[in-house]
């Protein structure tokens, strides 16, 4: 035994397999498309993060009467942004207050002067005329996508409303697939009875329509925030996600490992999600990222027709509604268009690859 | 068989029965009701207190819901979907109105899908690894990533406001009526050009897609060997051997189409202010219309339903290896 043991350890470590997930990533990295989507949603992630950094009117990090102040902070809440100022009568009109009311003050602004939410007029940045409105708009040197009719800047808008597009998918789709698991866990592992009544839920849900579904649920909650309407969506995209799981679970608790588990005691939730989930979350997380790109384009055709979180909202569904009011003023289409359509393609391009790294029947390729 | 298909069938029925009565709650517990909405906010046109009371007696407004809710069943029951409130109209002859342009619709762009998809796949499939597989592949991935409301807008702004070659929205001229036939024809043609186009090209980027991965599946069969050992032209194995295989999964997708023919797309047809029926179903939701809500869900509930069976049937019809008894 004791010959035997060294050489077995020596050999495991050398040629040891690499895990399930390892070997997907792997996969997927020999996949040029699929990675170049994927590094484009880390993108779009650190432009959201960084939005009031690279558009915005308030300063990132200013010193205003000897003390520190974050006032772009105030774009992702304004909570967040110090009353002090609002005290001061600065108006949300920054650069020319600062320098009026404290000359000591210095500030580091965003990389773009524009607001999302109001038209910047004349004499508040040097060197920066007031932006046009109506129909004179067009893309120019100080506002490269352009104006909307009420003269607000389409690239501070669009740059703030990625946050809106990235946390639509991911939140919505997360409760969705929340919900989707659990039910469709627990239908497929338990069958019978559980079964039944769950795939009649199931059923249930994916006939009713969703467009009604979707807009009785925004109407009935009155004054729906973004975050409501995340939480419809998750609540109504979850049914693909769930019948997949129950295939997955109805598959899997047949195998070994879970007879296995069983015979040690293990209770049931353990064995649901501890044992088998983790070995059917492959194939789910396929649907789970078509469903982000279905989250989007939802999230924006609604408030393409009106039927999003009410303004002042930067969504870029928002800003296609008010391009549709008047046509003639194409770049209020033409951007966010191309970034709907971009977003969508990148996580279609992102699922695919996932699904390609992680489905056996798809490797090997042809014989 | 029959024992399969009466047990799905009571199964339908007891969806369709929670379905209504969850959508009939919602709808009925969304703020305002058909009086309100269709007010607005005016102050001149508000309604008297005592008319109010006597509207919500006429329309059922005044009893709580699930009770209102069984008097819709028990009207059903005798084939009556009951009166839209704002158009003062049957729901079903309202329903009959705007089947029409909605079939239209989705009709033609289900037939150019097809008539499309199928030689694109082969194509695709044949040529596979070719350049012009690839370009062609890269265009449809675009596409079906493209979506339809932002191409729509994309193609008003062209060929409408730009080149001016197509009317913007609509389904007919202001001077119709003043049309010769073929005149009318080619009104309405020239005005469902853009819809077609627009519910056409992304799902024919998803059914070529579709064909062609299931004509790699196939071409891997044994069968597909033996008949090419056997000396068969490679076009008659695509098309004889390969192909029909590969209709298979393609009829089954035609039974889950079923009920988007009918339901209309919703945006587009509110884009193109197409009087079908995915824009009645937008306006009554609107206008909080409650008989023509209920009516258009138990309606489109109905087709999926139907639709998923009929996928199961056709699908044990084309497919021998397949039996539900």
């Amino acid at each position: 035994m004791n010959d035997l043991a060294p050489p077995l350890a020596v050999e495991t470590r050398h040629s040891r397999p690499r895990g399930f997930w390892a070997e997907a990533w792997l996969r997927y990295r020999r996949g040029k498309l699929a990675t170049a989507a994927l590094a484009f949603v880390v993108l779009m992630a650190l432009v959201a993060l960084f939005a009031p950094a690279i558009a915005g009117t308030k300063p990132v990090v200013c010193n205003y009467k000897g003390r520190l102040y974050f006032p772009a902070l105030g774009y992702f809440n304004s909570r967040w942004e110090n009353p002090i100022f609002a005290q001061d009568k600065f108006r949300r009109i920054y650069p020319n207050n600062l320098r009026d009311k404290d000359p000591q003050s210095w500030a580091l602004w965003p990389l773009v002067y524009q607001d999302p939410y109001r038209r910047v007029r004349a004499d508040e940045w040097p060197g920066r005329p007031e932006n046009p409105s109506g129909d004179q708009g067009f893309p120019n040197r100080y506002n490269w996508f352009g104006t909307t009719q009420a003269g607000v800047d389409v690239l501070a808008q669009m740059v703030h409303g990625t946050t809106i597009a990235l946390l639509v998918g991911f939140v919505s789709m997360g409760i969705a697939a929340l919900i989707g698991i659990v039910v469709g866990a627990a239908a497929g592992y338990f069958g019978g009875w559980v079964d039944m009544i769950l795939s009649r839920c199931i059923e249930l849900v994916m006939c009713i329509p969703p467009l009604v579904l979707i807009l009785a649920l925004l109407a009935i909650l009155e004054k729906p925030t973004i975050w409501h309407m995340m939480a419809v969506l998750g609540c109504t995209g979850w049914t693909s996600i769930a019948r997949l799981a129950r295939g997955e679970f109805l598959k899997l608790r047949e195998s070994e490992f879970v007879m296995a588990a069983r015979a040690l005691g293990a209770t049931h939730t353990r064995i649901m999600f501890r044992h088998v989930l983790p070995n059917s979350l492959a194939p789910l997380l396929v649907p789970i990222t078509f469903g982000i790109a279905g989250a989007i384009l939802t999230e924006s055709g609604l408030s393409f027709l009106g039927f999003g979180s009410p303004p002042p909202n930067p969504s870029w569904g928002t800003l296609l509604n008010a391009g549709r009011s008047n046509l003639n003023l194409w770049w209020l289409v033409f951007f966010p268009g191309t970034a709907i359509f971009l977003t969508v393609l990148t996580y279609n391009l992102i699922g695919e690859g996932l699904q390609e790294a992680t489905d056996p029947r798809l490797r090997g390729g042809k014989h | 068989m029959f024992q399969y298909l009466a047990r799905r069938m009571l199964l339908g029925v007891i969806t369709l029965l929670l379905i209504t009565f969850v959508v009939y709650g919602l709808v009925r517990n969304m703020p305002g009701n058909p009086l309100t909405a269709q007010m607005g906010e005016d102050p001149s046109r508000k309604v008297n207190p005592e008319d109010e009371e006597r509207m919500r007696k006429i329309y059922g407004l005044d009893k709580p819901w699930p009770q209102a809710y069984l008097i819709w069943m028990g009207n059903l029951a005798r084939g009556d979907m009951g009166r839209s409130f704002t158009r003062k109209q049957p729901v079903t002859t309202l329903i009959a109105e705007r089947i029409g342009p909605t079939l239209m619709l989705s009709v033609s762009s289900l037939l150019l899908t097809y008539l499309l998809s199928i030689p694109l796949g082969l194509l695709s499939s044949v040529r596979s690894g070719r350049w012009d597989e690839r370009a062609t592949s890269t265009a449809l991935y675009m596409l079906y990533s493209l979506p339809s409301f932002v191409a729509a807008l994309f193609l008003q702004i062209a060929l409408a406001v730009k080149l001016g070659w197509l009317p913007l929205f609509g389904m007919l001229s202001d001077n119709y009526a003043e049309l010769s036939t073929m005149g009318k024809i080619w009104d309405v043609f020239l005005h469902s050009l853009m819809p077609i186009a627009c519910e056409t090209y992304a799902s024919l980027a998803y059914y070529s897609r579709f064909v062609k991965s299931n004509l790699e599946e196939v071409v891997r069969q044994d069968y597909i060997r033996t008949a090419r050992a056997k000396g068969v032209g490679p076009t008659r194995v695509m098309v004889h051997h390969a192909l029909r295989n590969t209709l298979i999964p393609l009829v089954t997708l035609l039974g889950l189409t079923l009920p988007a023919l009918l339901s209309g797309a919703v945006i587009l047809e509110q884009i193109f202010t197409w009087p079908g029926m995915g824009r009645l179903l937008f306006e009554s939701i609107r206008e909080r219309d409650y008989p023509t809500i209920m009516g258009l869900t138990l309606m489109f509930s109905m087709l999926t339903l139907a639709g998923q069976l009929l996928a199961d049937f056709l699908y044990s019809l084309v497919d021998p290896r397949v039996t539900y008894s």
